[in-house]
């Protein structure tokens, strides 16, 4: 299985006027190029940070510090814009949370994936549209010659994400990134639009780069999980181990905050205390303040990411020895 | 009891830390200062102007002999009288004549203003607090056909209606200055409404005009004690920016000789008779009056701009 | 969009029917009637009074009044010009004159568009660099000189500075000397579209920096689309709506900015018409200038509407699936 990306020691800060914000704090993973790897981590936690960090789409006031992100074995924090451009939407394609503001109100929704079409490729604009329609045809979208000429307030919810989505794979790209791609739809249309990626993954061979805070949605779609807390990843694990050996006691209090699908939960216990503020984090562990096993070294000296098993790496000193695992 | 009583005390608290933060805002753009400080100028001009001008504004002076009126600056007459920006052609003072012409002109500008406000934030405010019944719409109505005329043609009218100079309305006579703020008023309060109405619909939204009331408070005691604190920021910022809107109207009105009548100094009116003395290179009577009022101009738009973007809640910490 | 449009148009008929009650009732409830403009003072001749006041049908019922003149209004006939032109159909003069500031009008706002479009979007691109800062202090400079001070300045710079006579002032129409009918409205325009752009630039470089912030220009970069399609088809096929509503509303008003041009440059417009008909106390006439006035202001915002709706795909098309 060959590496598509692999990212070592990302750090990407923002200077605000209130400080300086370490959103991803050296992270290091890696992605396999037909995975499907979740990212799971409250907001403020870095995931979104990571994903546009991969994409150099870092604006003032924030910047990419340092590190590497390897994809297809070249550093892409080395390239020059001009060359991310041919990257981006091509090789790499990401699709953002909230379909309604992803998508330019006074364009169609045909000339909007058209036009990423012509960008990368040399198509006239008969095929480009001819294209298009086939894109919203292959992601489930009825009459997609009609739909193409209407904009983007005349689709629904569910619709408007199947058209981005068909903006994103119309290149064909290797990396999928998607941010949150169902939060603001219900559930049943999510169970869709997560069939829809999984199928068109498999057929174009992707990689997929999900980013959500909802862990049954990992559960059923990902190979593999990375758990992040305050910019920083504290449990990585293929998904199966991680449900039957979470090692970290924040991805313990998140498996507890689900109700079970089985039987009355006892009691839904939630995570005390607030997400810290990432400007001003403690010395050591930055889950101390909110951790049951916290103790003077936790505070003190920040937990490096071991190997705790084959594939399965966490950042505590404590790992394990939370409560019974799941 | 004990909730009452922590409501008052929160909201003791961040009333004084929006303030600090607007100050703190406000500091921070150059512009906005700068504006500040020329309003203040302009105030101190208007009210120190007896102490300030050297000579009264309508007070003709002789020319030495072997020159006529009007004298270029940095002239002296027979009794060594220095005039620094020289003389009009009736032999009065350019200098005096600009100070008292700047503090007619704030004086009519802050009238205006004033009942303007008096007139528009009522009618906003009832409006507002009777959104969706038929004195909402009839009143906003009225204010749509009131915007509906261009401001200075409808300035125009108005003085073309009432007549130009003093005037009689039965028994009452109005002073010109008067007449004048009364027009400029009618023609601006309908802004000053639609402001308020917006500011209030606002806050009746929030839940301590809901609490306000559940706990019984009269409608007039909601609005004035409740409402009415939270609508001065914007409508202060709506006030410094029609100032500045005031003052070129004024000056437009005097320029074209329907506003402020001779021998009563008004730049408008300095910056026609220039035209005349353009035939003498007198530059300094079209620079003067004009940089004056340009100025005030200028200030209070910058002072507008700047309480704008300081009180703007926008200006929260972005992250990602 | 079609009912849309209707709307619009009828509130806009039912607007200038009530603006025209009211100065029409403003005119003749106020102090210093009519009647009073056409009588020299100190002639306090009773009769002659009586006369005119019957002439002038000041002495039917107000609503009558009101009804002879809508009439009228309805047939095209604004009354007749008291006193500026004796005995002259308002409605031919207003006609004649809109001519004028027609034209001044649009070459004005030919050259505001020409000098605010680069401006705005130049700034907005280089926003808080050095082109942003001179542009900001320029256009707050352009919108606080009034223009009469614009106007004679500029007369005085072009009169000094050229030496010669420029032939400043007058008008001179299109078909006699086409060169000399630009050079004339050339100064006039200038101050006047000075105005509309700091204003338009404004707005523009705002609707710009906020449509570029939106979220589907970030899709667009991810996408990979170059720098020119995002700043045209993205961020200012987005800006153009509020911009249309600053452009709608600096025209609505010309005859604002028109009084004051026309005046200093002589030229025979509206805007001079309003004025020396406020001077005369010729009541019809000044009365037919502000109905006029509203009337371009609302055909403006009923062109402004139309623009909306071809602009903007929300207006054409409302509602979801």
């Amino acid at each position: 299985m060959s590496e598509l990306l692999r990212v070592e020691n990302l750090v990407t800060r923002f200077y605000t006027d209130e400080g300086v914000v370490k959103a991803v704090d050296g992270n290091s993973f890696g992605l396999d190029a037909d995975e499907a790897l979740g990212v799971v981590g409250e907001s403020g936690s870095g995931k979104t940070v990571t994903a546009l960090s991969i994409m150099r789409l870092i604006e003032n006031p924030g910047r990419i510090e340092g590190g590497k992100i390897i994809f297809l074995g070249e550093d892409l924090l080395r390239k020059s814009e001009r060359e991310m451009r041919r990257i981006r939407g091509r090789e790499i394609s990401m699709v953002f949370q909230d379909a309604l503001s992803s998508l330019n109100p006074t364009l169609t929704v045909g000339a909007q994936i058209a036009r990423v079409l012509r960008n990368h490729m040399r198509i006239s604009r008969r095929d480009g549209r001819r294209r298009a329609i086939e894109l919203l045809a292959a992601v489930g979208i009825p009459e997609p010659a009609k739909r193409a000429s209407h904009y983007p307030h005349q689709l629904s919810g569910g619709m408007r994400q199947r058209a981005l989505i068909a903006m994103a794979i119309s290149c064909n790209p290797k990396l999928l990134i998607l941010d949150e791609p169902t939060t603001a739809l219900d559930v049943t249309i999510e169970a869709q639009i997560f069939e829809l990626i999984g199928k068109l993954k498999r057929e174009l061979g992707m990689g997929v780069f999900l980013i959500t805070h909802d862990l049954s949605v990992v559960a059923s779609f990902c190979q593999r999980v990375i758990i992040m807390y305050a910019g920083k990843i504290v449990e990585e694990a293929p998904v199966d181990e991680l449900y039957a050996n979470p090692l970290h006691p924040y991805t313990l209090g998140l498996l507890r905050s689900i109700p079970p699908l089985e039987g009355e939960a006892e009691r839904l216990e939630s995570i005390p205390g607030e997400v810290p503020d990432l400007i001003s984090l403690p010395p050591g562990c930055n889950f101390s303040p909110r951790c049951p096993l916290a103790d003077e070294r936790c505070w003190q000296t920040e937990p490096e990411l071991l190997e705790a098993s084959p594939g399965h790496r966490v950042a505590c000193w404590k790992a394990g020895k939370g409560g019974n695992g799941g | 009891m004990a909730r009452e009583v922590q409501t008052g005390e929160y909201e003791l608290g961040a009333h004084r830390t929006l303030l600090q933060e607007f100050w703190r805002n406000f500091r921070r753009n150059k512009l906005s200062l700068a504006g500040g400080v020329i309003v203040l100028f302009y105030a101190f001009l208007a009210v120190f102007a007896p102490l300030i001008a050297p000579y009264d504004p309508i007070e003709q002076f002789d020319a030495p002999r072997g020159m006529r009126n009007p004298m270029p600056p940095l002239s002296r007459d027979e009794d060594g009288r220095l005039f620094l920006l020289g003389t009009d052609k009736f032999g009065r003072d350019i200098l005096s004549r600009a100070i008292y012409g700047t503090r007619t002109l704030l004086e009519v500008a802050v009238g205006s203003i004033a009942v303007a406000m008096l007139i528009g934030v009522t009618m906003g405010a009832i409006a507002g607090y009777k959104a969706g019944t038929w004195v909402d719409e009839l009143l906003m109505r009225a204010v749509d056909i009131m915007l509906a005329f261009p401001s200075l043609v409808l300035a125009i009218a108005l003085v073309g209606a009432f007549g130009i100079g003093k005037i009689k309305i039965g028994p009452i006579t109005l002073s010109n200055i008067v007449k004048i703020m009364l027009v400029i008023a009618i023609t601006y309060s309908p802004r000053f409404a639609r402001v308020m109405r917006a500011v209030v619909l606002q806050e009746m939204a929030k839940d301590y005009v809901a609490a306000a009331k559940i706990t019984g408070s009269s409608s007039a005691r909601i609005l004035i004690k409740e409402i009415f604190p939270n609508a001065i920021p914007p409508i202060v910022v709506q006030a410094s920016l029609m100032m500045a809107t005031t003052v070129l109207t004024t000056s437009s009105l005097s320029f074209l000789g329907l506003g402020l009548q001779p021998p009563r100094p008004s730049l408008g009116l300095m910056l026609n008779e220039a035209r005349d003395y353009l035939f003498w290179g007198a530059w300094w009577y079209v620079v003067v009056p004009g940089g004056l009022i340009t100025l005030a101009i200028l200030g209070f738009n910058l002072l507008g701009d700047g309480l704008r973007d300081a009180l703007d809640p926008r200006q929260a910490r972005r992250r990602r | 969009m079609g009912t849309y449009l209707a709307k619009r148009t009828i509130f806009g008929l039912l607007t200038l029917l009530v603006t025209s009650f009211l100065i029409f009732s403003l005119l003749r409830v106020v102090p210093g009637g009519p009647v009073d403009a056409l009588i020299e003072e100190g002639w306090d001749d009773p009769e002659l009074r009586a006369q005119l006041r019957h002439k002038l049908g000041l002495d039917l019922p107000f609503h009558l009044q009101y009804a002879r003149w809508l009439g009228g209004v309805m047939r095209g006939d604004f009354g007749v010009s008291l006193v500026l032109y004796q005995g002259e159909p308002v409605g031919g003069v207003i006609l004649e004159r809109f001519g004028v500031t027609a034209q001044l009008a649009l070459l004005s706002l030919a050259i505001a568009l020409a000098v605010a479009f680069p401006a705005g979007i130049i700034s907005a691109l280089w926003k808080d660099k050095l082109p942003d800062h001179i542009f900001r202090v320029v256009a707050l400079a352009g919108i606080s000189t009034p223009n009469f001070f614009l106007g004679i300045a500029l007369i005085v710079m072009i009169g000094v500075g050229l030496r010669r006579d420029w032939g400043v002032g007058g008008y001179v129409p299109f078909g006699e000397d086409p060169w000399g009918w630009f050079l004339r409205l050339l100064l006039p325009a200038i101050v006047l579209g000075t105005d509309h752009a700091a204003s338009i630039s404004r707005m523009l470089r705002t609707a710009m920096l906020e449509a570029l912030g939106k979220e589907f220009v970030l899709t667009a970069r991810a996408m990979g689309l170059p720098k020119r399609e995002l700043i045209l088809r993205d961020g200012l096929r987005n800006a153009m709506i509020p911009v249309i509503t600053v452009i709608g509303n600096s025209a609505g008003a010309l005859l604002d900015g028109a009084v004051i041009t026309e005046v200093i440059f002589r030229l025979p417009g509206l805007g001079s018409l309003l004025v020396q008909g406020v001077y005369a106390r010729d009541l019809p006439l000044v009365q037919g200038v502000v109905v006029a006035a509203v009337g371009i202001r609302v055909a403006v915002n009923l062109l402004v509407d139309l623009l909306y709706g071809i602009l903007d795909p929300r207006i054409r098309y409302g509602g979801g699936s």
